[in-house]
């Protein structure tokens, strides 16, 4: 088909009907509004017989589903009738208890406590997840160099470190007798502590050594963000006299929001399972209770004290909190998209 | 029949196969999972122990063996290589294959494999997970695991004391192996920088404190630290101040006495330590780190601690040792057992004959010398003791052993949840009465019932 034909045929709707059909193409040489002719597809699938041209696509998709199915919606399914249960993990015969579990979860005050604090290490690590690397990342961007690199791979660095590795190290910095960060307020005349056995800064001493793990990955990802913003947008700015905190407040930080969003949203949904790696290692939830979670008082249930049916009450409790928080964050999103 | 309309037929097809085809998937995956993940059968128990296995012992067998021990990088990774070692040397129709795993961990691992059917068929359990771990896992006791004639005969040369200890209803479990019992270690060099003389060294709790306050008066370093908030979780030295107080964790009739008058005694004894400055405010990792940089003037602790204080002292400070001190003056030290059994899960009667072969091996007199010489731990045997009774080692374990004859036999809590009162009891009781000023009688008071209502 040659464009003085296609010029010649009435016109069409706009969209991908006013465009020339490529040669060979089913609508080639014909109206956009007849019908297709079957294509090789269909054509082979007709060969091939009703039911294997069904099947295809499945097949296709068999790894993916199979995959989640086995991995996520059947350990769900079984997590679900678990915490119906009362099982001890190996007793050949688990009893049916009902709700029992998730009853007695709910008037148990160790996971009230445990839920509470969960939502205070999202609290406490949100500015962590958002704010510092945020800050960090604009000013590695604004000063773009060698030191800019060395300071960004320092920062990295635990990032890359296994996270009990890291754990432990923090260990021995923060030993109560003769620890480095003692040794340091010890120095300079300030009073020495237990960090991580007193219970008023057990929980902000967790949240910094987990802070400390993660801040740097965010960076990454907030100058991912930032390479899209244009400097030129910038420098008309400065041209017509604003500051850098002015351009920096209302030119760069609004280019970051969606960013900020998607690592706030991280941060609630993961503070907990961030966290879980210290307090088994450095605090084991106490002192007190004060550095418990949700995921460290469920690992207590099913594997510490082997009440696996408990511990899958909690497990179903953590899900249902977690997609009651999507169903938050996303249904405005959605009413606003179709509003 | 348009394209259109066979399409929208397709697409139904399609859309019924999927409506068919997930919930089968996850009909699939459910029952994998469960699979994965279910306990054993009644089938899968344990071969009923005989008592006199009489599986070929010359065929080759490989056995697992786990152990907290093994694969760490001090004195008892080394002695259990060594041991493991030995034993493959004597008996090479035998393979050992070690697992390591954290001490904290010890339980929570034997229960996924066993639940997961592959339990190691020999397992170092400590004692304070022990009565748990008999009641709730196929354990075949080791005495039955063992000819008769073969158990009476090798265990006739250990400390009866601790047999007669770790024997329930007439039946050993576990057999003893890495045990050890609380001693007190003395920084000589700190003793004598405060005026105390370390030869006569602090005899009950009070006398720690006075001693403490010296030594951090005169050099600024901490005084003495009583390991009662074990980092392992493991009450034997909560249980031990008890008994020398006259107390018990549990009743003869297997109630739960901790809230009484002896155990609120003991805990505020050691809470007096810590309240005066004599003892710093710290979990035990803490204190014997601090020990063993020649920090602290006394550490009364598991004398399992013993070589690697030895190697941490020498070229650096004298290190001592003393019994474990009297709670009240006049009433005798009661200190109770720690440390490890061997205890064996092997199910089919070649491995179970092998498993004790290793167990016999390793408790042995060749092994006992490399458990007391190269860990630390008791020697169990006399002859051992006899033999390496001029070993530094030894000279320093000689407080200990002079109270083996008087050892506590360890209590544990009457129910499938006794690990879980026994970290209740640490957690909720111990640590915020002797780190944090937590009122003794009315802290013991809401966690004995607590723990009342944990184990029924």
């Amino acid at each position: 088909m040659t464009t003085s034909e296609a010029g010649a045929q009435p016109a069409l709707p706009r969209g991908r009907a006013d465009r020339p059909a490529p040669r060979g193409h089913a609508l080639a040489g014909k109206r956009a509004d007849e019908p297709p002719a079957p294509g090789p597809l269909a054509a082979s699938t007709r060969r091939a017989g009703g039911w294997r041209g069904a099947a295809t696509p499945w097949l296709f998709q068999a790894p993916v589903l199979v995959s989640l199915a086995v991995w996520v919606y059947g350990p769900l399914v079984f997590t679900g009738v678990l915490s119906l249960l009362d099982w001890d993990l190996i007793s050949p015969h688990p009893e049916f208890v009902g709700l029992t579990n998730y009853r007695q979860l709910v008037e148990d005050p160790e996971f009230g406590n445990a839920v509470l604090r969960t939502g205070l290490y999202v609290l406490a690590l949100l500015p962590f997840a958002t704010v510092v690397p945020m800050a960090l990342a604009i000013m590695l961007w604004k000063r773009p160099g060698r030191a800019s690199g060395i300071y960004r791979s320092l920062l990295f660095v635990p990032v890359m470190l296994a996270p009990v590795a890291n754990a432990l190290s923090w260990r021995f910095v923060l030993d109560p007798l003769g620890g480095i960060v003692n040794e340091v307020f010890g120095g300079l005349g300030l009073p020495q502590r237990d960090w991580l056995g007193d219970p008023s800064f057990a929980l902000p001493a967790i949240t910094l050594i987990t802070a400390a793990k993660f801040v740097a990955m965010h960076l990454l990802l907030y100058g991912a963000a930032l390479a899209a913003v244009d400097r030129r947008s910038l420098d008309a700015a400065r041209v017509d006299g604003a500051t850098e905190w002015e351009i920096t407040r209302h030119l760069v930080v609004p280019q970051l929001a969606r960013t900020t969003a998607l690592l706030a949203f991280l941060c609630a949904v993961f503070a907990g399972q961030w966290t879980f790696t210290n307090i088994v290692v450095l605090t084991d939830g106490g002192p007190d209770g004060t550095t418990d979670n949700v995921y460290f008082r469920l690992f207590q249930y099913a594997f510490t004290f082997f009440d696996a049916g408990t511990g899958a009450a909690a497990a179903m409790m953590i899900v249902a909190g977690l997609a009651l928080a999507f169903a938050v964050v996303s249904l405005p999103r959605r009413r606003r998209a179709t509003g | 029949m348009t394209s259109h309309v066979k399409g929208q037929d397709q697409m139904r097809q399609r859309t019924r196969w999927g409506t068919r085809l997930v919930p089968a998937l996850l009909a699939v995956a459910g029952l994998l999972a469960a699979a994965a993940c279910g306990g054993t059968t009644d089938d899968e128990k344990p071969v009923a122990a005989t008592g006199a296995a009489t599986p070929n012992a010359d065929k080759p067998v490989t056995i697992s063996f786990l152990s907290y021990n093994y694969g760490t990088p001090g004195i008892g990774g080394k002695g259990t290589q060594s041991l493991l070692d030995a034993f493959h040397k004597a008996h090479p129709n035998i393979t050992v294959k070690p697992q390591g795993v954290a001490v904290a961990d010890v339980l929570t691992r034997l229960r996924t494999d066993t639940a997961a059917g592959s339990p190691p068929d020999v397992a170092q359990i400590g004692w304070s997970k022990m009565a748990e771990a008999v009641r709730t896992l196929p354990i075949v006791p080791v005495q039955k695991a063992a000819p008769a004639d073969e158990w009476s005969t090798h265990v006739a040369g250990l400390s009866p004391s601790i047999m007669k200890a770790v024997t329930q209803d007439g039946v050993v479990a576990a057999m003893p192996y890495t045990m050890s019992i609380p001693v007190m270690y003395i920084n000589a060099d700190l003793f004598k920088a405060a005026g105390l003389d370390p030869a006569n060294p602090p005899k009950t709790l009070d006398d720690v404190r006075a001693a403490g306050l010296a030594i951090k008066k005169a050099t600024g370093k901490e005084g003495a630290y009583v390991a009662v908030v074990d980092s392992g979780k493991s009450d034997y030295l909560t249980q031990s101040v008890i008994a020398s107080a006259g107390g018990s964790l549990v009743g003869s009739d297997g109630s739960v006495t901790l809230d009484q008058k002896p155990a609120v005694d003991a805990l505020t004894a050691v809470a007096g330590l810590t309240s005066s400055g004599a003892m710093p405010k710290v979990d035990t990792t803490a204190a014997v780190a601090s020990f063993t940089k020649g920090e602290m003037g006394m550490l009364v602790g598991s004398t399992a601690l013993l070589v690697s204080a030895q190697q941490a002292a020498e070229g650096h400070f004298t290190l001592t040792t003393a019994p474990f001190p009297q709670v009240k003056a006049g009433t005798p030290a009661r200190p109770t057992y720690s440390g490890a059994g061997l205890a064996i899960l092997a199910k089919d009667p070649d491995r179970q004959r092998a498993a004790w072969e290793f167990i016999k091996f390793i408790t042995s007199d060749a092994g006992f010398e490399i458990i007391t010489s190269q860990i630390g731990y008791l020697p169990l045997r006399q002859t051992i003791e006899t033999k390496l009774a001029d070993t530094p080692t030894v000279k320093l374990l000689k407080p200990a052993l002079d109270q083996l004859a008087t050892v506590t036999p360890y209590t544990s809590f009457p129910s499938d949840h006794a690990n879980e009162a026994v970290v209740t009891l640490q957690d909720d009781a111990v640590e915020p009465i002797v780190l944090r000023g937590a009122d003794p009688a009315g802290t013991l008071s809401s966690v004995a019932d607590k723990i009342r209502k944990l184990v029924g």
